[in-house]
């Protein structure tokens, strides 16, 4: 059944979670779609590999649908997703395996994927990047993410992790001067 | 006979069009929301156009047409006949508008559509309009006129008189009751009416409990609706919930 | 502290490059949750298992089985020896988990008990009378349950039985008028919960 216009500019995530616990499941769809839309490439990032970051944020979402009932704070229904969500792909990983054996960096830029962008160059430094993310601290690699790939102020990310803009601002500077050591160091 | 079916079911169709064109703004997006929801249920065409006329109308009064709406739906779900239907929602309709008079008699200038819903409700549950004037005009504030009304109603629905229906709600409101206290009511009084108590007995106790405390005969305040269960996803550790204390079955002390 | 200017820009562009390779998921991937979320019951909300069991037999002593009367006055007895025990403080950080819900809006708990049903569903003015969108789970002995979260105030429905029959609630505030000449189950829903008699 088509979500209703008005029911996707309008309905904030406190009033969707009230009527799905009310019985209107197919509300459930206007949250769906507008984290799949928020969190998706996050989860790509965190997984690297598109499939695995569908069924890992899938599963999520029926997760959260189970529990909806615990969702303390219904209007901040973002923030208490992408935690479960971020458990999701950290259980997706470990069951698949480590993803990238510590692939070095050095090689990186000759297993790297196809990249919309197909600038040599271009994919070469992505696919570095890539590789050294992986070596980050998991708060660090998240802060990165959501700050440069996500493009997220300080104050939406502090509101999505629970953590001051501050920390945060601590974390992204940290993650980049390791980036830095990496990355340079592999130059 | 076949043409004048279409005919008619032309100017039918020709009247709402002329109806919709000619009203103002708000009203056509109103005509809009009504056939979207409508629509979205699965009405068919023909009941659709009559609800929307009626809810086209109430709307030019302005009345609210979402209940008008909800009527519709909820006889749809019960596979109501579509001739039935439309009956209701005209029924209902003219409750709204007799509801709204008889709030208007009661001071209030501009009834909003929560109260002028509720009055029309308890229209249909045997209040009469001066009943429905006498419970807006014992309502201390504003906010409470419309819940009082819902009370009045369902202790008319559950077997009490007119009279004593409107007496316990207006006697709590003078006795300073607030909007919760309001909202026990129901509950409280078919809970005694289960213990065999007679309604005179009912209105009493109702009127007799503490100001702030609860009307249950010898117990103090309920707990808030269901325990609270932590926030935390699957996979994170739930906190520790505060325990609730367990409420005694008789009133050891008074509550403060 | 000094920076490389050379490498942050670096880090930039790959940062950008990084983001651009990075695909949408697509919007199918709701189509397959939905398709399986419908298939779950509306979600849940752990029901207390203090307050409404010794409630209702406060309220209705006739109806209570003497087969349960002496277990339960032991709880009662129980329960009167922890409050005596209270102190003040524990009281006041109950309202603290309060705040954390929207305050208008309630745990409310549906029993049938339909023994001989093979489903029984919920509709009502807080769901729009959709006939299976809350669906109530079989319990012991035949009784259905559901816990749905409602707003305060009037809320009227009727349990609908194995996709045909429309039953009403004995145990609701009042019955009303539907309007179409059946009944409505009514239960009005007070900040402080809703008792059941």
């Amino acid at each position: 059944m088509p979500v209703h216009e008005a029911d996707r500019v309008e309905a904030a995530d406190g009033a969707v979670v009230r009527r799905v616990l009310g019985g209107d499941v197919e509300a459930y769809r206007i949250l769906v779609e507008r984290y799949r839309r928020q969190f998706g490439r996050y989860a790509v990032s965190l997984l690297g590999d598109a499939d695995l970051a569908a069924d890992a944020v899938q599963e999520a979402f029926i997760r959260a649908f189970d529990s909806l009932g615990s969702c303390r704070e219904p209007d901040r229904f973002g923030a208490w997703f992408y935690r479960i969500l971020t458990n999701q792909c950290h259980t997706v990983r470990t069951r698949s395996g480590a993803r990238r054996d510590t692939v070095p960096v050095e090689d990186a830029g000759l297993t790297s994927r196809e990249r919309a962008d197909a600038g040599l160059e271009q994919g070469e430094l992505a696919a570095r990047l890539e590789a050294a993310l992986d070596q980050l601290t998991p708060e660090q690699r998240e802060a990165f993410v959501l700050k440069y790939v996500d493009e997220r102020s300080y104050e939406e990310m502090a509101a999505l992790l629970d953590v001051s803009a501050d920390a945060l601002k601590m974390r992204v500077h940290r993650a980049r001067e390791a980036l830095r050591a990496i990355m340079g160091a592999a130059r | 006979m076949i043409l004048l079916v279409r005919i008619l079911s032309g100017f039918a169709v020709a009247w709402l069009l002329a109806m919709v064109v000619s009203a103002p703004a708000p009203l056509l997006a109103q005509a809009a929301a009504v056939h979207t929801q409508l629509a979205a249920r699965g009405l068919p065409a023909d009941l659709t156009v009559a609800v929307e006329s009626l809810a086209a109308r109430a709307g030019a009064q302005g009345l609210p047409w979402e209940p008008l709406a909800d009527k519709a739906i909820e006889g749809w779900a019960k596979h109501v006949p579509a001739a039935r239907i439309v009956a209701a929602v005209r029924v209902f309709a003219g409750r709204m508008g007799e509801g709204r008079s008889a709030v208007r008699g009661a001071g209030v200038a501009e009834p909003d559509a929560a109260l002028i819903r509720a009055a029309a409700e308890a229209l249909g549950s045997g209040l009469a309009q001066p009943e429905i004037g006498a419970v807006v005009r014992a309502a201390p504030r504003l906010a409470l006129a419309a819940p009082a009304l819902t009370v009045a109603a369902a202790l008319r629905a559950q077997g009490f008189s007119s009279e004593q229906a409107v007496a316990v709600v207006a006697e709590s409101m003078r006795g300073g009751r607030t909007m919760t206290q309001l909202l026990d009511i129901p509950q409280a009084a078919r809970a005694m009416q289960l213990q065999g108590m007679p309604p005179g007995e009912i209105g009493r106790r109702i009127l007799r409990a503490p100001p702030h405390g609860t009307i249950m005969p010898g117990v103090p305040g309920m707990p808030p609706g269901g325990m609270l269960p932590g926030g935390m996803p699957p996979g994170g550790m739930p906190p520790p919930l505060p325990r609730q204390p367990i409420q005694p079955p008789i009133m050891l002390n008074p509550m403060p | 502290m000094t920076h490389d200017t050379g490498s942050d820009e670096m880090l930039e562009a790959a940062a950008r490059a990084y983001a651009r390779g990075l695909p949408e998921l697509p919007a199918a991937l709701d189509d397959r949750v939905m398709a399986v979320v419908r298939g779950r019951p509306v979600p849940a909300v752990p029901r207390p298992r203090h307050m409404p069991n010794v409630w209702r037999w406060l309220v209705e002593p006739k109806q209570v089985r003497p087969a349960f009367a002496v277990p339960l006055a032991a709880a009662a007895a129980l329960a009167l020896f922890f409050v005596a025990r209270q102190t003040a403080p524990r009281a006041a950080s109950a309202p603290a988990v309060a705040a954390a819900l929207p305050a208008d809006t309630i745990y409310v708990r549906f029993e049938l008990a339909a023994p001989a049903a093979r489903n029984v569903a919920l509709a009502g003015s807080f769901n729009s009378w959709g006939e299976q969108s809350i669906v109530l789970a079989r319990g012991v002995g035949g009784t259905w349950s559901v816990t749905v979260a409602l707003p305060v105030g009037e809320h009227r429905y009727q349990f609908v039985v194995d996709g045909e029959r429309w039953v009403s609630d004995p145990t609701a505030h009042a019955q009303v008028a539907d309007g179409f000449g059946v009944t409505n189950s009514v239960i009005v829903v007070s900040p402080r919960g809703v008792v059941r008699s």
